[in-house]
């Protein structure tokens, strides 16, 4: 549908991390847009609409009011229309249990939030210049979550 | 032995009580006999006597009868044949009297005939002769003939009688003889068999006076255990009782009414009374417990409630086992006790662990959630901080940069403290798997994590081949890089730092480190370095939380590290221990417990 830009989602409910995060891509001089929302409903209320436009990759935070990522997680990925998506997960923790459980359920990559500006946009850069076809094939625990 | 004296002894009373017994059917056998002998012979001697009266009636008789009969030949006068006409009648009773009396001796029985030939042949020559003197013919040849025969008669006659007077006497000599020896020796037997009886009598007598002191030395032992049982069931907190299966009969000790809230003795022993006292939530299940000892004869303890009449309610504990007296009664044998305290006390306790637990639980969630919520504000700060470098950096002036260093350093230095806590409270989780891993590759791990400043400060790092242990491996690994990156925060500058890990396998007997250990075998891991070392008398505050030796400035530990290496370590159940020299560098002892 396009294929001069690519489409970024961000379901995040903290405004200082979207900024961060829109700043970073501004900066990035990467053809992308960025969509963002406040919590785990509206994500999914835009991603259910069938006029919406879907993301080439979904940015997942876990702990969100309303609908948390998680849940939103396991509903993208027992749908057959949204399946496809690529999602990172973005959170500020790493613990072994988000993980594991993120893992199981589908989700593509893991990032872990970094405290440094020059960091987050190595990190994003990276991030949406991923082959998800290729890294998917090679997806296992090890590589799943982001280490730069 | 004692029982089998008892035994002895009973066998022993009944033999001499069977021989008293055969001793006195044998002195009355041999008394019957000699008084059925005395009977005899004073028979023998009365009849002898008898005989001989009667030998002298017939010869008196026909005494009279010819002194009669001469008067009447001189007087002619009939009144003095009287006698004579008498005399036939009363010799033949004496004959027949006297064949009655000697018929059993053959030799007097000849005699008699020939005493009764010769009366009859008097009799008949008197009845010639009378013929004579009715004639009047008294001076006749004939009559004299006849005369002077009679005459010879009666001599025959009394010479007869004399020969069977002598007879008879002789034979009742030869019986009173005989009888003499046999009433002789009657009484030194009748003496010597009273002599044995007594003799046997004392020896009874003595025995079972000897049995009875016996006896009574074990009463009184009897009676001293029963006292001694009494105070132990009374300071020990408990009673017991025999159920007589058989009967159905019930004994309780005196302190097992006790034990019930009663006084002793003061109500029948029963199983439906005790069963009253027992909880009401408890009756089945103590019922069903003593019916399957009764079967089973021997049962694990049973445990249960009773209630007392002032309503306090107490813990008893019953054991029980089958037990068959000599004669075959089966009886089952209890021991009940109060166990109101202990439970008590364990219920106290399991309450304090609970707490514990809980606040344990508590604090560790505490901490990790603190120190998780604590990552998110930090990491902004440092963002922003990092967007203010970037960005407006040039609009500060001179001390502007040094404030922005500063509050750069100081947030470096809360994500430190951060991060660390979080360790430290992930640490405390106890319930992490242990696994066979290789020492070496979780060294190598370890080396890895710290492989930034190991280059930095260009360390030498020697290591023994490690052996494989079961531990929870991120724990381990951690505990190495942990103990590695404190040797090398702690080296001294201008000295390439040199760690080396050393490792042997140890006995807990013959290591002085380990005098208390449970295990008895520990895998001894050593890390030695060259670095600053530590005052000795630090050793063990070292590994305290938040403790640290130097100022922030010089050395940048939070005072976390070695804490979590001590509770690594505890989790494992092993020991660590610091030797330290100022200047000369720190020993760092690992034990972990084999298998």
């Amino acid at each position: 549908m396009h294929t001069d830009y690519i489409h970024i989602i961000l379901a995040d409910d903290d405004e200082d991390d979207i900024l961060f995060f829109t700043d970073a891509f501004d900066e990035l001089k990467i053809n992308t847009r960025v969509n963002t929302f406040n919590n785990g409903e509206e994500l999914m209320n835009y991603l259910n609409d069938d006029e919406s436009l879907m993301p080439d990759v979904l940015f997942l935070d876990l702990n969100m009011p309303k609908k948390t990522g998680i849940e939103c997680l396991r509903e993208i990925k027992t749908s057959d229309k949204m399946s496809g998506i690529a999602i990172a997960i973005y959170s500020t923790s790493a613990s072994e249990e988000d993980i594991e459980k993120t893992f199981v359920l589908g989700a593509n990559i893991y990032i872990k939030k970094p405290n440094d500006f020059k960091k987050l946009k190595k990190v994003l850069s990276e991030v949406v210049s991923i082959n998800w076809q290729y890294h998917t094939n090679a997806l296992n625990k090890d590589n799943f979550l982001l280490r730069l | 032995m004692k029982k089998k004296y008892l035994v002895q002894s009973t066998s022993f009373l009944r033999v001499i009580l069977l021989l008293s017994l055969f001793v006195i059917l044998v002195i009355g056998g041999f008394t019957y006999r000699h008084i059925s002998n005395l009977t005899d012979s004073t028979e023998v001697v009365i009849k002898t006597y008898k005989v001989n009266v009667e030998l002298e009636q017939i010869v008196s008789y026909l005494r009279d009868a010819e002194s009669g009969y001469r008067n009447y030949i001189t007087t002619k006068d009939t009144f003095y044949l009287k006698p004579y006409l008498n005399t036939y009648k009363k010799v033949n009773n004496s004959f027949l009297r006297l064949k009655g009396l000697i018929e059993v001796n053959s030799e007097q029985q000849e005699n008699l005939k020939v005493l009764k030939i010769l009366t009859d042949s008097l009799f008949s020559n008197f009845s010639k002769t009378n013929v004579f003197v009715k004639n009047d013919e008294t001076n006749t040849e004939a009559f004299k003939t006849l005369y002077f025969k009679e005459k010879i008669i009666i001599d025959s006659i009394r010479r007869q009688s004399t020969v069977m007077f002598e007879l008879e006497n002789k034979l009742l000599n030869i019986r009173q003889k005989e009888n003499q020896s046999d009433l002789q020796f009657t009484p030194l037997f009748f003496y010597s068999v009273l002599l044995a009886t007594l003799i046997l009598i004392i020896i009874a007598y003595n025995k079972i006076s000897n049995d009875l002191k016996n006896i009574k030395a074990k009463n009184d032992q009897l009676l001293i255990f029963k006292e001694s049982t009494n105070q132990s069931e009374i300071i020990g907190n408990h009673g017991n009782w025999i159920w007589h299966i058989d009967s159905n009969k019930f004994a309780y000790s005196d302190n097992l009414y006790r034990l019930l809230g009663e006084e002793p003795q003061s109500f029948e022993a029963t199983f439906d009374n005790f069963l009253k006292f027992v909880h009401p939530e408890d009756v089945d299940k103590f019922a069903e417990d003593l019916d399957k000892m009764i079967d089973v004869e021997e049962l694990p303890v049973t445990n249960y409630r009773i209630i007392q009449k002032n309503g306090s309610i107490k813990y008893l504990k019953t054991y029980a086992k089958a037990f068959y007296s000599v004669d075959g009664q089966k009886r089952l044998i209890g021991n009940t006790s109060d166990i109101t305290d202990e439970i008590e006390s364990i219920l106290t306790l399991e309450e304090h662990n609970l707490e514990l637990e809980r606040n344990n639980k508590e604090l560790s969630a505490f901490n990790y959630a603190a120190s998780h919520d604590l990552q998110e504000p930090l990491r902004k700060i440092q963002t922003f901080i990092s967007r203010l470098e970037e960005k407006e950096v040039d609009k500060f002036s001179e001390s502007g940069h040094q404030y922005l260093e500063r509050i750069k350093s100081a947030a470096v230095r809360m994500r430190l403290l951060i991060d660390d806590l979080l360790q430290f409270s992930r640490t405390n989780k106890p319930d992490k798997e242990f696994v066979s891993a290789d020492l070496n590759d979780l060294f190598e791990n370890a080396k890895q994590d710290v492989a930034e400043i190991i280059s930095e400060k260009k360390a030498k790092i020697t290591s023994d081949n490690l052996p494989k242990a079961t531990v929870i491996e991120f724990q381990i690994q951690q505990l190495f890089s942990n103990l590695l990156s404190n040797s090398l925060k702690y080296s001294k500058e201008e000295t390439v730092p040199i760690i080396k890990i050393n490792y042997t396998k140890v006995k807990a007997n013959d290591t002085p480190d380990l005098l208390k250990a449970s295990k008895s075998v520990y895998h001894k891991i050593t890390f030695t370095d060259n670095g600053i070392g530590f005052d000795q008398k630090y050793a063990e505050k070292i590994f305290e939380l938040f403790n640290r030796l130097h100022n922030k400035k010089e050395y940048s530990g939070t005072g976390v590290g070695l804490s979590i290496c001590k509770k690594i370590v505890d989790n494992h159940k092993g020991y660590i221990f610091a030797k330290g020299k100022i200047n000369v560098g720190s020993v760092f002892t690992v034990y972990l417990p084999v298998n």
